[in-house]
């Protein structure tokens, strides 16, 4: 139905830059299939499914939707975009219209319904999204969750054949979602075509039928919930599913600064909710390793990666210009590696010069929820 | 009510001077006096030390006296014969200041018409017409019956060069009646036109604007009671003088000329009146200003609201080229006073031309408050949310409808209580048109109290009529504003 071809989006900064935000994207959505694109944030998610509709102007590459190229200035993207519905992050419902007002607009000016049918529709389909008794309210009248429920039907009435939905809950109280993605289930079940960004990785690995997983503007990952959410192959996927966050330094010799190391850990470790337990713990286990274990004869890239998915934590520490093992070369009962064994899960060096330090979640001494 | 209190404390809080050793223009030193701007008696006052000269407009120069803002004013003997001065408790102290001669002014490059106008002027007085003409004027006015009745009418013949003739409104040499020109010098005017075979139109000036008028081409003569001075003689091209004239010192009566018992606070309401409104039929005057300061309203509002449209549209272009000229010709134009721009556009931009004043007072309030519109429009429309244009597009609306049906109306509910504001002042500040020949109700109201040199009724009234003019306009634009208001309804 969608065939999209080496789709590239760049965008004018102010100040006279370029930010390439959408690289080379290639994807096909087919009738009755529930696309979901996830990823990273900055990865051009919404830029691709505003593009879908010409909302943005891309750059290069093609669109075609049932085989007219939509970025053929011939070809009249109005008409396209009644078939093509979009839901938006902040709604966007008329303020100046009532609920019904807003769901019957378009059909009487462009699909030419005569206000009594157009009405008769519009109720309708707001007794399916259960707005009935709210017709004839203004959107300011509304909650959140009952205004994204309006747009939905304002949508429907339009009778798209595919409906773009653009984070449709990010603007959402967290006790608002649950409505509104409801009346999506409710959509995909019927067996409407749709292409979803969302961030709710729950609500999309149930509803989709494929997942495209987006990074740095290209399709990265593309596949099953199951393949995506329980096997993703590509580490970036990998790292996006289970929530890993990093942090990073390279220590070029022997005498770096430890406690201005110290204190960034501390603040890692802060701002990912780990409590001071869990932050002494990893500083001690560095300075153990770093002046004890490791033999610096070159720089060393200290990692730790923490998972805010399955809260396991891992230390990892590469030696640079060596050939032999680490753990071989230190005594197995020498104090260090004694303690470091004490307060991890495991010490393991996959390949010669690398440590890795797995800290389980239940090694993490602090809440999680 | 509020009319009678304002009267009230107007009359109050006089001082009083010993007055009665003034007899010639040299006592007057030391003393306050009221000339009209720009006339004789300014200049020669203005060389005479000590005297402290208040210089206003015609109509205010007896009220300055009456309210004790001066001690003298000093105006035409002829007129201030004719005016019931002791009714005001005014009194005449001395004649004949600076007597003259009253010449008719033309451009310099009219030499033809000065003396074609000077050989008629010479051609009656051998003939001895100008004289039996003259005394009949005098005695008339001394009745002060009906002085109209002599005034000349003659045929326009289509076709000639139409004289365009300045004046100023000055008793009894030009002056309105039941809403008719008329007067000593616009008759004479009249026969010689009708001599000489020229149609003539009458356009009413302030003073110290006729010589300006006279040399951008607005007029070809200035028919004004205008004495030649070396002054004026260096712009203006001076006729003959065809008539005599002088000043009255006019002071109150007990600070110098003997006391008349003074009417009562309400016979005074009622003469006043009577003099501003019922006299000479002069609400006639009063109504054509309102009818014609109404058309400069609506007008003006139509025409700013275009000139609005067009430059918010051209200011929000997304093209840097066009957007950042208009700015800046908004900035120019909003940096302007509007009285300044009304000038510029008159006297210097459609010098040439012979457009009305009341067209280039339209244009210049299109083009000034087109500049204010346009950023209410902007802001307006900057105030809808770029999500409701977004919407629209993605609904399929076009870029015309998504404006239309969606943007527009929502615009339009930011707009209007600001747009209220501004609609009014314009209403309000139509009252500058006097200033290019216009007469609108201010101006109206300025020639009544020139001629009946009251201040009181006539503005009185306009204020009333200019608050019921906003009034209404504002009532209009709420209903509007209601009108486009959304309401959740029952379903």
């Amino acid at each position: 139905m969608i065939k999209v071809k080496h789709l590239k989006k760049v965008f004018r900064t102010p100040g006279g830059g370029e930010l390439t935000v959408l690289r080379d994207i290639n994807c096909d959505i087919e009738k009755g299939e529930v696309i979901s694109i996830i990823g990273p944030s900055g990865t051009g998610k919404s830029t691709l499914l505003r593009c879908l509709n010409r909302l943005e102007e891309p750059t290069s590459g093609v669109i075609e939707v049932d085989g007219k190229d939509i970025l053929d200035s011939r070809t009249d993207i109005n008409q396209i975009r009644r078939k093509m519905g979009m839901v938006f992050q902040n709604f966007n419902l008329f303020e100046h219209l009532t609920i019904l007002d807003n769901l019957t607009l378009c059909p009487m000016t462009l699909l030419g319904r005569k206000r009594e049918e157009a009405e008769k529709r519009g109720m309708d389909l707001l007794e399916m999204v259960g707005l009935h008794d709210k017709a004839g309210c203004l959107p300011g009248e509304l909650s959140g969750g009952q205004k994204q429920r309006a747009a939905i039907a304002r949508c429907l009435a339009m009778e798209p054949e595919i409906i773009l939905f653009d984070e449709p809950t990010s603007a959402l109280d967290p006790t608002m979602v649950s409505e509104v993605l409801a009346v999506i289930r409710h959509l995909a079940n019927q067996g409407m075509t749709m292409c979803i960004v969302s961030h709710e990785m729950q609500f999309v690995r149930d509803v989709s039928t494929r997942i495209l997983f987006l990074n740095e503007g290209v399709v990265y990952e593309e596949g099953t919930p199951e393949q995506i959410f329980e096997n993703p192959q590509k580490p970036v996927t990998r790292a996006f599913i289970n929530r890993i966050r990093t942090f990073e330094s390279i220590l070029e010799n022997r005498h770096f600064d430890l406690y201005g190391l110290f204190g960034k850990i501390h603040m890692f470790c802060n701002k990912y909710g780990l409590g001071t337990k869990v932050s002494d713990k990893v500083e001690h286990i560095t300075e153990e390793m770093l002046c004890g274990i490791m033999p610096f004869c070159g720089p060393v890239t200290m990692t730790i990666e923490y998972s805010e998915k399955t809260s396991g934590l891992s230390m990892t520490f590469r030696q640079e210009n060596t050939l032999d093992s680490i753990l071989d070369n230190t005594d197995e009962d020498s104090l260090q590696l004694m303690m470091i064994r004490g307060m991890s899960n495991s010490v393991t060096e996959p390949e010669k010069g690398t440590v890795c330090v797995q800290l389980g979640a239940t090694s993490l001494n602090c809440t999680q929820y | 009510m509020i009319a009678a209190i304002l009267w009230l404390v107007s009359c109050t809080g006089r001082k009083t001077h010993d007055l009665s050793g003034v007899n010639s223009v040299e006592d007057l030193k030391g003393y306050s006096v009221a000339v009209a701007m720009g006339s004789s008696y300014d200049l020669m006052l203005s060389e005479i030390d000590g005297v402290d000269v208040i210089r206003l407009g015609v109509g205010e120069l007896l009220v300055a006296v009456e309210k004790g803002r001066s001690d003298f004013c000093i105006i035409d003997q002829f007129q201030a014969r004719m005016l019931n001065l002791e009714s005001r408790g005014l009194g005449i102290k001395f004649n004949n200041i600076l007597k003259g001669t009253a010449c008719a002014g033309f451009r310099k490059e009219d030499s033809l018409l000065c003396s074609q106008f000077n050989g008629y002027l010479r051609g009656i007085m051998t003939s001895g017409e100008y004289d039996r003409w003259l005394d009949e004027w005098k005695s008339a006015s001394d009745s002060m019956a009906d002085a109209s009745f002599l005034i000349h009418k003659h045929e326009q013949k289509p076709g000639d060069r139409a004289l365009h003739v300045g004046i100023t409104i000055t008793y009894p040499y030009l002056f309105l009646k039941e809403n008719n020109l008329t007067g000593i010098e616009v008759d004479l005017f009249n026969r010689f036109c009708e001599k000489a075979g020229y149609p003539v139109n009458y356009e009413i000036y302030d003073f110290s604007a006729l010589i300006p008028a006279l040399n951008s081409g607005k007029i070809d003569v200035i028919l004004s009671h205008m004495r030649r001075t070396e002054e004026r003689a260096k712009q203006v091209l001076f006729s003959d003088a065809y008539i005599e004239g002088g000043g009255a010192a006019v002071c109150r009566i007990g600070d110098g000329v003997i006391s008349v018992e003074r009417a009562g606070l309400r016979e005074r309401l009622r003469d006043s009146f009577n003099n501003n409104l019922i006299a000479e039929q002069r609400w006639k005057l009063m109504a054509d200003g309102l009818w014609v300061t109404v058309q400069i309203s609506v007008l003006s509002i139509l025409a700013a609201v275009m000139a609005g449209v067009l430059l918010c549209r051209l200011r929000m272009s997304r093209r840097h080229m066009v957007s950042s000229p208009t700015g800046f010709v908004i900035d120019v134009l909003r940096g302007i006073p509007l009285l300044v721009i009304l000038m510029l556009m008159f006297y210097v931009i459609f010098a040439s031309s012979r457009i009305t004043g009341t067209w280039v007072a339209v244009m210049s309030f299109g083009l000034y408050y087109g500049a204010y519109f346009s950023e209410v429009f902007r802001t307006g429309m900057e105030s809808v949310d770029r999500g409701q244009w977004e919407a629209g597009f993605a609904l399929g609306l076009g870029k015309f409808q998504t404006f239309r049906k969606v943007v527009l109306p929502q615009a339009m509910m930011r707009i209007l209580p600001v747009l209220k504001g501004e609609v009014i002042a314009l209403i309000k500040m139509t009252s500058v048109v006097g200033y290019v020949a216009v007469v609108d109700l201010t101006k109206a109201s300025d020639i009544i109290r020139a001629r009946t040199l009251d201040a009181f009724f006539p503005l009185i009234l306009v204020s009333v009529v200019y608050i019921i003019l906003s009034w209404l306009t504002g009532l209009g634009l709420k209903t509007l504003e209601r009108q486009l208001t959304p309401k959740s309804r029952d379903l």
